[in-house]
């Protein structure tokens, strides 16, 4: 209890590093899809989309822009600020940046289950790279989550 | 500065990557001067379709006719090859490009013919001729893809989308890409690609000198 700073990372052991690691990894999967969604919206082109879902439907919906912003663009931003937070939760060895990609994570698990509702109610139609992406921040919340529930636990431990 | 050194790498390696993402989405655009090369002109080279797509010089006195498939991965092959001849010949040759598309063994086939006919249409049809070889594994490696990825290049040639795709399917495309199919079973062309100089029908030459040698022997027989 002398030395409040060294305490406060004492639970960052090697599986919680590999699992920062795992979600710099999907980060950047995400990151790279929601990119190229980005570039197609921009550029006019058509993404190529196997006969199981329909992109173009999907992609060139009234929900595909937010006043005038592709989703896509919003969800390279979201990936790339996970991306970024959990890359520097390991190089700088702090929790703080994990909390702040895992409340990240959460509001785009949350906008992820939106999108699918309004890709399977209201558009009727499913792009595979949308529900890719929506997979993607599934994983990505559930280790996000499982992470934050270890480290509540081992604060709760620590106090005891 | 140091202290950012993380963030830095972190953004560069974020830069890079999306570098990578424009450069493999950007499709390949054939060669300008080869587009300048392409003078369309219709002519009259064999006996039931006067609206045949040529280039070079029509009135040449070799005149290479090709029968072939978009979808056809030794079309495919041959393709750089006769841009290869088409540009060392320029005006002592006329390139006559036939659709036979295999429709039983290539799906896409006729909506890749059909697509050209279109563009066509638009006064593109060698442009997306081009574009159709250069990335024929693109639009052919998984089987659905290749009506958006047809449209995606219409709109990259700056074709007039709507008009398109109505002439896509129009009754006159499937027409005109059937009576070229025809042609071609009539002059009993059964593989693709099947080269005819001067109306005679050619072994599919195995190499660029072969094929140079052929039109050098037709261009002699004629001289």
């Amino acid at each position: 209890m002398t030395n409040s700073k060294t305490q406060s990372l004492p639970h960052w052991g090697i599986n919680h590093k590999r699992i920062a690691l795992a979600l710099v990894f999907l980060a950047l999967l995400g990151f790279i899809d929601a990119t190229y969604l980005t570039i197609a919206h921009y550029r006019g082109g058509i993404v190529p989309c196997a006969n199981i879902s329909n992109c173009e439907k999907v992609l060139t919906s009234q929900y595909s822009t937010i006043a005038g912003v592709p989703v896509a663009l919003i969800g390279s931003l979201y990936y790339f600020s996970v991306f970024l937070f959990t890359f520097l939760s390991i190089t700088r060895k702090n929790e703080r940046f994990l909390i702040a990609a895992s409340a990240i994570i959460t509001c785009g698990f949350l906008a992820s289950l939106f999108l699918i509702y309004l890709q399977l109610f209201v558009i009727h139609a499913i792009c595979l790279y949308c529900m890719l992406s929506a997979t993607i921040t599934t994983v990505l919340f559930a280790c996000a989550t499982s992470l934050m529930l270890v480290k509540a636990k081992n604060k709760k431990l620590q106090m005891v | 500065m140091k202290k950012y050194k993380d963030i830095i790498g972190a953004v560069a390696f974020i830069g890079i990557i999306v570098a990578a993402v424009i450069f493999a989405t950007t499709p390949k655009n054939p060669s300008a001067n080869d587009n300048q090369a392409a003078s369309i002109s219709n002519v009259l080279l064999q006996s039931g379709t006067a609206d045949a797509w040529t280039k070079g010089n029509p009135d040449a006195k070799v005149r290479l006719v090709e029968y072939s498939d978009f979808q056809c991965p030794a079309c495919g092959a041959y393709y750089p090859i006769v841009k290869q001849i088409v540009a060392e010949f320029g005006d002592r040759i006329s390139l006559t490009y036939r659709h036979f598309p295999l429709r039983n063994v290539h799906e896409s086939a006729d909506l890749a013919a059909r697509a050209a006919e279109a563009a066509g249409n638009q006064g593109k049809f060698w442009e997306m001729h081009d574009m159709l070889f250069v990335n024929q594994t693109r639009w052919t490696f998984i089987p659905g893809v290749a009506g958006s990825a047809i449209e995606g290049y219409a709109k990259s040639l700056g074709l007039d989308i709507d008009t398109f795709k109505k002439d896509l399917n129009s009754g006159d495309t499937r027409d005109k890409v059937e009576r070229d199919y025809q042609s071609g079973v009539a002059a009993g062309v059964n593989h693709t690609p099947t080269f005819f100089i001067n109306g005679k029908e050619i072994p599919n030459p195995r190499s660029y000198d072969e094929f140079k040698n052929a039109i050098l022997a037709a261009l002699g027989d004629q001289s």
